[in-house]
């Protein structure tokens, strides 16, 4: 669980880290690569395994679309840019929900049957899901290549220098709204990525990505903003803070133990654990 | 004079205004507030409610060839066939959106009866609001035994409670024991909020006062991501009865979370709520064969009450569904309003209250098994029988108690 948490933080970590806005809208993309994942799997009986690349790829876009229709007016506001953004993506959230409630009805869906939905593998004792086991696993290839990509390539480093400093980048040739909406593009295909996985063992419904998005603001700010392995470091101890809070303290306050530890960090290191900015 | 665009204006606003007031002296219409979840977690909830409102409101309205109460003839006839108007609210499951959204309708939209709401949580809050304003409010299908134990004048339940239906379920396991069924261990799983906790309670109560050993009592956050952490605690304790208390949501996640663990609990006996709804069969039905859930309602009543099969035909006709649980409660709701603003003649909120506490309606006037609906002083019905209901081979069989059972329960669940 750990890891498909990191997952999805990553994302918004990416686009925190790039420029500076928080996507609040980031768990309505993960609402509406969920449904696409269902949708695929209702009308043309595509395994959530197979629509996952599709998922990714449609939010990459769709990601890019937000970014250069609106959030690039956004960030634009002359005064009280903080706040502007604020409200976009908060807006954006609140329209995406209401639109998807709106079209794909509140009703609560679930992928019935997939490759590998509800089957288990149990090593000595201990059960080990196999949906979320392929989650765990497709989350360390995504980061690994996200770490690769961002490091190694022309385009990691322009996205690198991109946030570094916006004009200097602009002098060099690089056309910041590209480069921005590649960004943002690559944070939603890495939500949409997590939501194809997650179809296969979570219900969906318009809603459903308030309770991740929050998880991964949590997740984000202890890993430490802009940091991709901080988002990734992160998603890990809240998955093994979650999971132990809920042997020592009665289950229903298993959510404490994450942001106890979210404020401990927070008060000790206020940059969060690998944060670099 | 030059009659200016402003001047129309004017006059328009002027005469929308009167409009509520004209229609009140009169009472051409009345006007009832419902108060549901249209948005959120919940919101299916309160779309499926509005259609069981909208049929009753038809059957009301118009004039139709049923025993039901208020079926016959076009509209109230104590007011001179005024028809029910509804107007809904969407209180997004949260207890405070419940209260000022309530507020709203009794004085902006001048309701004089409000019926809600699902979640007990905003019953709270919605009943509280009801009685500062004398609005009486029916409590449709709420279940937490505490809500009309707070000496309120305005509130009123026709259904059972959770109190109710919890000893019904101990009733049935007393009668399998008898028959030989071991029936020794209990596990509760309820959600945080009142209505899981007053289930947790009135079961961990019974159990005690019964004999029965409650192996494991988990209280869940509702809504949670995970529930690992909570079935990893089920499987570890594996009593022989299972009991969840949870709304749709969590009942999803815990049945597939059952089934990714390995664990596969002996029996189940639902406290209703998610394990009625249609979307938790859709979603995992295939592992909820032989699950027992407690209920006020079964369509087996169609057999001997045939306009119970004709009422769910017009409900099904607007919403998809049959009716459940939820949906026939909420249908009884408005007709047991409707029915006391009939006899008050009145659309005040006094008359309505008297109206309501010399309601006494014979069970067969109803789309219920129930014996009668008569409240006492606290605003309960305490002659509405609870039934079992089990899910067999895709549908629900009653099987408990014995006069309303029309089978066998099948004992572990396949």
């Amino acid at each position: 669980m750990g890891l498909l948490y990191g997952l999805i933080a990553v994302g918004l970590a990416l686009i925190f880290g790039l420029m500076d806005v928080v996507n609040f809208a980031h768990g309505e993309f993960l609402m509406i690569a969920m449904y696409a994942t269902f949708f695929l799997f209702a009308f043309f009986a595509v395994d959530p395994l197979l629509a996952a690349p599709l998922v990714a790829a449609a939010l990459f876009v769709f990601g890019a679309v937000v970014y250069l229709l609106i959030v690039r007016f956004a960030v634009r506001a002359k005064a009280n840019a903080g706040m502007v953004q604020i409200f976009t993506t908060f807006g954006l959230a609140i329209v995406m929900r209401g639109l998807s409630q709106y079209f794909f009805t509140p009703d609560y869906r679930s992928i019935t049957h997939s490759w590998l939905g509800g089957k288990t593998v149990s090593i000595a004792g201990i059960f080990l899901p196999v949906p979320q086991l392929a989650g765990a696993l497709v989350s360390i290839a995504a980061f690994g290549a996200l770490y690769f990509f961002i490091n190694r390539t022309d385009f990691g480093r322009a996205l690198e220098a991109t946030r570094e400093d916006a004009g200097a980048v602009a002098l060099v040739g690089i056309d910041k709204n590209r480069v921005f909406a590649l960004g943002w593009g690559l944070g939603a295909a890495l939500v949409g990525l997590a939501g194809a996985i997650m179809a296969m063992f979570f219900y969906i419904y318009p809603d459903v990505g308030a309770s991740f998005a929050l998880i991964a603001y949590v997740t984000v700010a202890l890993g430490g903003f802009g940091s991709v392995f901080g988002a990734f470091a992160g998603g890990i101890v809240v998955g093994l803070v979650e999971a132990t809070t809920a042997l020592i303290l009665p289950p229903s306050l298993k959510s404490v133990g994450i942001y106890a530890v979210y404020l401990l960090v927070v008060f000790i290191r206020p940059r969060g654990l690998f944060g670099s900015l | 004079m030059t009659i200016t665009r402003r001047n129309v204006l004017l006059g328009a606003t002027a005469t929308a205004a009167m409009l509520p007031i004209a229609a009140r002296a009169q009472t051409s219409e009345v006007v009832i507030g419902l108060t549901y979840p249209f948005s959120g977690a919940n919101a299916q909830i309160g779309v499926d409610a509005q259609k069981a409102y909208e049929t009753a409101a038809e059957i009301i309205n118009k004039n139709y060839d049923f025993d039901l109460l208020l079926a016959k003839g076009e509209g109230l006839s104590g007011l001179g066939g005024a028809k029910v108007r509804l107007v809904f609210a969407d209180h997004q499951s949260d207890p405070q959106k419940g209260r000022a959204e309530t507020e709203r309708l009794i004085t902006q939209e001048k309701v004089c009866a409000v019926i809600g709401t699902y979640q007990s949580a905003v019953a709270v809050t919605v009943s509280q609001i009801c009685e500062r304003y004398q609005i009486p409010f029916i409590s449709a299908d709420n279940s937490s035994p505490s809500l009309h134990r707070r000496g309120l004048k305005f509130y009123f339940r026709a259904a059972p409670h959770d109190e109710m239906y919890s000893a019904a379920m101990f009733d049935f396991f007393d009668a399998m024991k008898k028959k030989g069924t071991k029936i020794e261990t209990l596990a509760l799983f309820h959600e945080d909020t009142i209505f899981g906790t007053d289930s947790g309670n009135a079961q961990l109560k019974l159990a005690n006062e019964r004999g029965y050993k409650v192996v494991a009592d988990i209280k869940y956050r509702s809504n949670s991501p995970s529930l690992s952490a909570e079935v990893q605690q089920l499987k570890a304790a594996n009593a022989d009865v299972l009991m969840p208390s949870s709304y749709t949501t969590d009942s999803i996640l815990l049945v597939k979370t059952l089934a990714e663990l390995g664990y596969k609990p002996n029996a189940i006996v639902a406290q209703d709520a998610g394990f009625s709804e249609k979307a938790l069969y859709d979603a995992v039905g295939d592992k909820l064969e032989g699950v027992i859930s407690r209920g006020t309602f079964s369509l087996d009543l169609a057999t001997k009450r045939p306009m119970v099969g004709k009422i769910n035909a017009m409900f099904k006709e607007k919403s998809g569904k049959d009716f459940n649980d939820l949906t026939s409660r909420q249908f009884m709701g408005l007709i047991v309003m409707a029915d006391a603003i009939n006899r008050a003649k009145s659309t005040d909120g006094d008359k309505i209250r008297e109206a309501l506490v010399a309601t006494d309606i014979v069970g067969e006037q109803t789309i219920m098994p129930w014996k009668r609906i008569k409240f006492d002083e606290m605003g309960q019905n305490n002659e509405a029988d609870p039934v079992l209901l089990q899910y067999v081979g895709g549908k629900f069989v009653t099987i408990s108690p014995p006069q309303a059972a029309v089978a066998e329960a099948s004992w572990p669940m396949k």
